[in-house]
């Protein structure tokens, strides 16, 4: 009886795996390749709010400080990573297993402060990095031509297709059309206010920080 | 009557919460409201790293009962003639003289004391004390969580953890831990010590960035992040995650707004404001402040005591751990050096009770109403000299105890005449009692959270009632 079961999970098991799609093709980075599942069920949407407590979904976890150095990894395509992270890594939390024996991901005063410290620094040379880049180089404005400084003079269109890449890649979701003016609104700023005080990596450096200081980017 | 489903009700209902909190009141304003304000109970543990030597401070001996003819009788020698090279010290007991309206000291003390002995009034010192160790890691982490350790393994959390656990005090760092371990084995996150191992260290925190940008950004950045939330960032936020993230972002602003950093660097800043100015001077002549030397105004005693002081008084912390002085491991040398270093201890923590007693609460009376301090160190040192001329570990121990909670000018149990060996003492009376039990460390801390109406539990003991005020 056994064997006969365990027989036929295998052969259900391979017909569900056997895929009939057409070969996708070379995965990109950060691109999940697409299975096709047909015989899957559906995937279980999140519970409604009034069945759940009010709440919509798990609660959000902050990063755990080996998350925060992952992402600040990945957001900077790996070229800068906050250098006093390791130095400051029990006060964010991070366990030692000796002396405090379970991570603390509150989001705190010392984890926004330190936080806020490690975003500018990281930012901030990024931006700089970027000011010498060629486009399909750069981490923070990789859809603006030209290597110009002068923000100020980037088109609406332009600002936003820019800021939606960044989105997408500090939070993993890209932004409503409402919230999108919005912030283009504010880079103008920025770039008007880099541009007076002749420092343009300010203009998407102050971007950048607001990013990773948005808890979008440190929750999950 | 018109029926709403509930989810449009909790949006709306969220819509009006972030708009309430953020939509009518500036961000930059939202995070002026939130002043510092010091917390009503404070606590600072104070510990005297490596053994200290109890004849020489807490639990002293007449060195003219305790000769070195009686010592095969007695095995206890004082050894405060030996600290007659240094003319500072005394070599007798000492008697501190009395304060006014406090009466008369019930309290003797050793030639290490320091000026510790002027504050007699306010303290309870603990003698006979079974340490059940004489392993460094073993005494210090037992003290630290009121609980004897797995192995040299520390169980439990620190008591200044548990006691910000169950206060939850609104304060932006309640908990400081300065060159001392620290543990947290049940509460959240919100309880850890900040962990320093100087000054440096705790300046990091309270600075500004050290990244600047234009100030103008500044700005803007700061109106950006308190834009109104949206129904959805709300309902994603209804634990409260980033709502916490918010108020601790509102209070780093309030910390910085405040340069509270500016504080802790105690040499003088000609750029600093008048009134800071003449604070901090005040502050280095209480502390005895100077630029280099054994009172430097960094890393010194003095300066760790003085940091203490300024953590509590401007509302930055709730509790306060500290590894006051070191270099009391004197198996080998001279009483000189074990006195000296004890000295420059206890005088950093009487400057700091000084300071403590006479600066004002705003909840009334002074800082020292508001305040317990535990002054202890990991186990003592053996009562006769070895033939290094220095001292052993020794088992029994003493502590002292200070301020809001607890009996003044008391002193509670006694070690034995007789080789300095533990106390049977009645918890209820401090007296040597047949029918009593020994103190150990739990008790101490099981008391110290009982002086603050803490659930003290965790220490599986009941405090000594002798102890508690009242």
């Amino acid at each position: 009886m056994k064997r006969t079961l365990a027989l036929t999970l295998l052969a259900l098991a391979a017909a569900a795996c056997s895929d009939s799609s057409p070969q996708p093709g070379p995965a990109r980075p950060a691109e999940l390749t697409h299975v096709d599942l047909p015989n899957h069920p559906s995937l279980t949407p999140l519970p409604d709010p009034e069945q759940n407590g009010g709440h919509t979904g798990r609660a959000p976890r902050r990063l755990t400080v080996a998350q925060l150095r992952e992402s600040i990894a990945t957001v900077t395509a790996g070229t800068r990573q906050w250098s006093q992270l390791n130095t400051l890594a029990a006060s964010l939390g991070q366990a030692d297993f000796a002396l405090t024996n379970a991570e603390s991901t509150e989001a705190n005063l010392v984890f926004a402060k330190f936080l806020e410290d490690g975003a500018r620094e990281v930012c901030l040379n990024v931006a700089r990095d970027d000011l010498n880049r060629a486009q399909d180089a750069r981490i923070l404005w990789p859809e603006l031509p030209g290597t110009g400084r002068d923000f100020t003079l980037v088109d609406d269109g332009t600002v936003q297709k820019n800021l939606a890449t960044l989105s997408v890649r500090f939070w993993g979701s890209p932004f409503n059309a409402d919230e999108l003016a919005v912030w283009t609104q504010d880079f103008k700023g920025f770039a008007a206010n880099a541009k007076r005080a002749n420092r343009p990596e300010q203009a998407w450096g102050a971007v950048c920080i607001a990013m990773m200081t948005d808890p979008r980017f440190f929750t999950y | 009557m018109i029926s709403l489903p509930r989810r449009t009700f909790l949006k709306a209902a969220a819509g009006f919460a972030g708009a309430s909190l953020f939509g009518g009141l500036s961000f930059r304003a939202f995070a002026q409201a939130s002043n510092l304000a010091p917390a009503d109970r404070c606590f600072v543990f104070a510990y005297f790293g490596g053994g200290w030597d109890v004849l020489l401070s807490l639990d002293p001996r007449d060195p003219a009962a305790f000769t070195a003819e009686r010592i095969s009788e007695t095995r206890i020698l004082p050894g405060y003639s030996l600290l007659s090279q240094d003319p500072t010290f005394p070599t007798a007991m000492v008697t501190p003289t009395e304060r006014a309206g406090a009466g008369p000291s019930n309290i003797l003390f050793g030639p290490a004391i320091g000026r510790m002995a002027d504050h007699y009034d306010l303290m309870t010192v603990v003698r006979g004390l079974n340490m059940s160790t004489v392993a460094h890691e073993v005494g210090f982490r037992y003290f630290l969580t009121g609980k004897e350790p797995n192995g040299s393994a520390a169980r439990g959390s620190s008591t200044a953890t548990e006691i910000v656990g169950q206060l939850k005090p609104n304060v932006p760092v309640p908990n400081i831990a300065y060159n001392i371990e620290t543990y947290n084995d049940r509460y959240p996150g919100y309880a850890n010590a900040l962990r320093v191992s100087s000054a440096n260290d705790l300046l990091v925190t309270l600075s500004p960035s050290p990244t600047a940008i234009d100030s103008e950004i500044e700005k803007q950045l700061i109106d950006l992040r308190g834009r109104p939330v949206t129904c959805e960032a709300d309902l994603y936020d209804s634990r409260g995650l980033v709502k916490q993230y918010n108020d601790a972002r509102a209070q780093m602003k309030t910390v910085l707004d405040a340069q509270l950093d500016r504080n802790f660097r105690f040499e003088d800043n000609a750029t600093d404001p008048p009134e800071l100015r003449a604070e901090k001077a005040a502050l280095r002549t209480r502390f005895g402040l100077r630029p280099e030397g054994t009172q430097d105004a960094r890393n010194s005693a003095a300066a760790r005591a003085a940091m203490v002081a300024v953590a509590l008084r401007k509302g930055v912390s709730q509790c306060v751990s500290i590894n006051i002085t070191g270099g009391l491991d004197t198996h080998f040398g001279s009483q000189v050096t074990q006195a000296t270093n004890q000295r420059l201890g206890w005088n950093a923590l009487a400057d700091l009770v000084t300071d403590l007693r006479s600066t004002p609460h705003p909840a009334g009376g002074h800082f020292m109403d508001h305040t317990t301090v535990l002054i202890f160190s990991e186990f003592s040192r053996t009562p006769l000299i070895n033939a290094a001329g220095g001292r052993d570990h020794h088992i029994t121990n003493s502590c002292m105890l200070l301020g809001a909670g607890l009996k003044h000018n008391f002193v509670f149990g006694r070690s034995g005449d007789v080789g300095l060996s533990a106390g049977v003492i009645d918890h209820d009376t401090g007296l040597p009692s047949p029918d009593g039990f020994q103190v150990l460390p739990d008790h101490i801390i099981a008391t110290v959270l009982a002086s603050a109406g803490l659930d003290y539990s965790i220490t599986r003991v009941a405090p000594l009632k002798g102890l508690l005020a009242g």
